[in-house]
């Protein structure tokens, strides 16, 4: 059974810790006074952020817990006030003493360590990584993250559902179309409207839009860093195209507010530019496989294992490049209009590069099946009926989870579980037998989001 | 590798002098000249996030691919703040981060400037103060507003930037 979000919510009289599995859902009933429960991590590993952003959110204790440092509270973070309880309303906290974080480290004779981050040399999120190093080999990395966090989900309590969209599409921008697709999947679950054909068919070509946009840039940062930079020049001109497409549809070039009652689009030029780009990729599949030098660093680099990417519950192109098959398309409307799970064998860079290549190809075929008419329905969102709804959505890092619990037509608890939230911690598996000057293209074959995992 | 050169030389240059080029043409003498004379001929950025959700971040990345390739005009990313003229900042500026960017602007040699990059950095944008946002209050010397501002938005923004403190250093 795989698990895949473990939170918390505040009920009147008790919390509550629900536990979404692939098959079923958990819930716990939790004494307010005391407020204490077993961890679960001793059978999911990646269960531990899960649970130490609980304890940070709500003041949950677990028992028998291997890890019990704050994850989103930092150095200079109070630590004794739990913001997400509904009590919690201030809107502004002090500093407080300036408390050190007592970092996961390998000691031994000659074992020294290197501190990146949080600024980072490059133009990308901040994020803390921690290596243990014997000269250059990696003994161990702990990856430190949420010196993003905004508070999204607390941000989006008491609000209406249509409120929250602003913020929904911004919370990841490189996501922001499967963040819209979950959201709406929960609305038209709350207003009891069945998703049209047509809906469907214009989310998915969106929804590949995204996928094949960050897939192109990937292709080319991941050469990029072995040194190999004709690749970043020809992908990135290419997602360059593929992002004015999406500009020239929607009217973003990220997609923000894509996701909306009318989308009255014209997709011409999607599908014109579906040619163009098969065209590039067969060119830069034949160019690119024919460099050693290349393949000589992408080989036996970074190898997330079958049985660590399970026992993690690792999901999207990290999970299907190790051999599991977990696509959230792999449904009968997807394979209908052509969805084929791509799988790759070792789970090494190299896999999961070519993986992005199969993936937009089989987007390609995906996008050409979904023809519009042009029939156009505006959807109404009449009301919104009181409960609790779940929705999956397959982004271009893998699964992403959104749960949303409406209470007298306003939200009661907002949950985001971001693909990268899993997938960073399966990282320190695979660095194993690498040296340190491999980790970023290890790191970038991921591509894993800051800003979504610490929302 | 012999395919790639034949595509390339198929393909020749693509830098386009997008739209503004016209308006850029002209101007983009005069920026050489202020980059040149303001800056020595290079203009060195770093680029800080202080909480966005990544896309000011990719659309700066973009200014580096072949239709803009921002390094011909003497503007580099660089990797360190001791390397930098100017301060990018970008996102709501959260409480894990504050004293990080702070570090990263104080590392910045005098004299320095920063430009704040997408609404975010405004009043929070489309977000809402949270105990967890503590909102920038570094001096800021020229803003590009967008959500996120394109990156045709950010080399304009660029211009008017270099323009402004022209004009200061006049007076």
């Amino acid at each position: 059974m795989r698990l895949i979000a473990r939170f918390a919510r505040e009920n009147k009289d008790n919390f509550e810790i629900i536990d979404v599995f692939e098959q079923e859902i958990k819930k716990t009933q939790i004494d307010k006074k005391n407020p204490s429960v077993k961890t679960i991590t001793d059978i999911y590993p990646a269960a531990i952020w899960m649970e130490r952003k609980i304890k940070d959110e709500f003041g949950i204790n677990f028992e028998d817990s291997f890890d019990e440092r704050p994850l989103i509270k930092h150095e200079k973070f109070p630590k004794n006030i739990y913001p997400m309880r509904k009590n919690f309303t201030q809107k502004n906290i002090e500093f407080s003493e300036f408390e050190p974080y007592q970092y996961e480290e390998v000691k031994g004779e000659g074992v020294f360590y290197v501190p990146v981050g949080p600024i980072h040399a490059g133009i990308i999120e901040p994020g803390h990584f921690q290596f243990s190093q014997a000269g250059e080999d990696m003994l161990h990395i702990e990856v430190r993250h949420f010196y993003k966090y905004r508070a999204i989900e607390k941000m989006c309590e008491n609000k209406t559902p249509l409120e929250i969209k602003k913020i929904v599409e911004r919370i990841s921008g490189n996501e922001s179309i499967a963040y819209q697709i979950c959201f709406f999947d929960i609305l038209h679950q709350a207003s009891e409207i069945e998703q049209s054909e047509t809906y469907k068919r214009k989310t998915a070509i969106l929804l590949e839009m995204e996928r094949i946009i960050n897939h192109l840039n990937d292709l080319g940062f991941i050469p990029n860093d072995t040194g190999f930079s004709p690749a970043l020049a020809f992908m990135s001109q290419l997602a360059e195209d593929a992002r004015r497409v999406l500009a020239k549809v929607t009217g973003h070039r990220f997609g923000f507010g894509a996701i909306n009652e009318e989308m009255n689009y014209d997709f011409k030029p999607v599908f014109e530019f579906l040619n163009y780009l098969e065209e590039k990729m067969n060119f830069f599949e034949n160019w690119i496989i024919d460099i050693p030098s290349l393949w000589d660093r992408f080989d036996t680099t970074g190898t997330l294992t079958k049985e660590k990417a399970v026992k993690y519950g690792v999901v999207g192109v990290g999970a299907r490049s190790s051999g599991i098959k977990i696509d959230r398309r792999d449904n009968e409307w997807y394979k209908l209009h052509g969805f084929e799970i791509q799988l790759g064998k070792k789970g090494e860079v190299s896999d999961r590069f070519l993986q992005r290549i199969k993936e937009i190809k089989n987007s390609i075929e995906i996008i050409r099946n979904c023809k519009i008419n042009n029939e156009n329905k505006k959807i109404e969102f009449n009301y919104f009926k009181d409960g609790e709804y779940y929705s999956f959505t397959e982004s271009s890092i893998g699964e992403l989870f959104m749960y949303i619990n409406i209470k007298n037509g306003l939200i009661d608890r907002f949950y985001v579980r971001d693909p990268s939230h899993i997938n960073w911690q399966a990282f320190h598996t695979c660095i194993y037998k690498d040296i340190i000057a491999d980790f970023p293209l290890i790191n970038k074959s991921f591509d894993l989001s800051y800003a979504g995992n610490d929302l | 590798m012999l395919r790639f050169w034949k595509e390339r030389f198929k393909r020749g240059i693509v830098t386009e002098n997008i739209e503004i080029d016209k308006e850029l043409e002209t101007l983009r003498k005069n920026l050489k000249d202020k980059i040149k004379k303001l800056f020595a001929g290079s203009l060195g950025i770093r680029m800080v996030d202080s909480g966005s959700c990544n896309a000011c971040e990719t659309e700066c990345n973009a200014l580096s691919n072949p239709y803009y390739d921002l390094e011909r005009l003497g503007i580099h990313f660089v990797a360190s703040p001791r390397h930098a003229d100017v301060l990018f900042v970008s996102g709501v500026m959260t409480m894990n981060m504050y004293h990080h960017v702070w570090d990263a602007y104080n590392q910045v040699p005098n004299p320095k400037w920063v430009i704040t990059l997408g609404d975010c950095t405004k009043d929070l944008g489309i977000f809402e103060k949270t105990y967890a946002i503590k909102g920038i209050d570094l001096k800021v010397d020229y803003h590009i507003p967008g959500c996120p501002p394109t990156p045709k938005d950010i080399i304009k923004g660029l211009i008017e930037f270099l323009e402004k403190i022209e004009t200061e250093s006049k007076n």
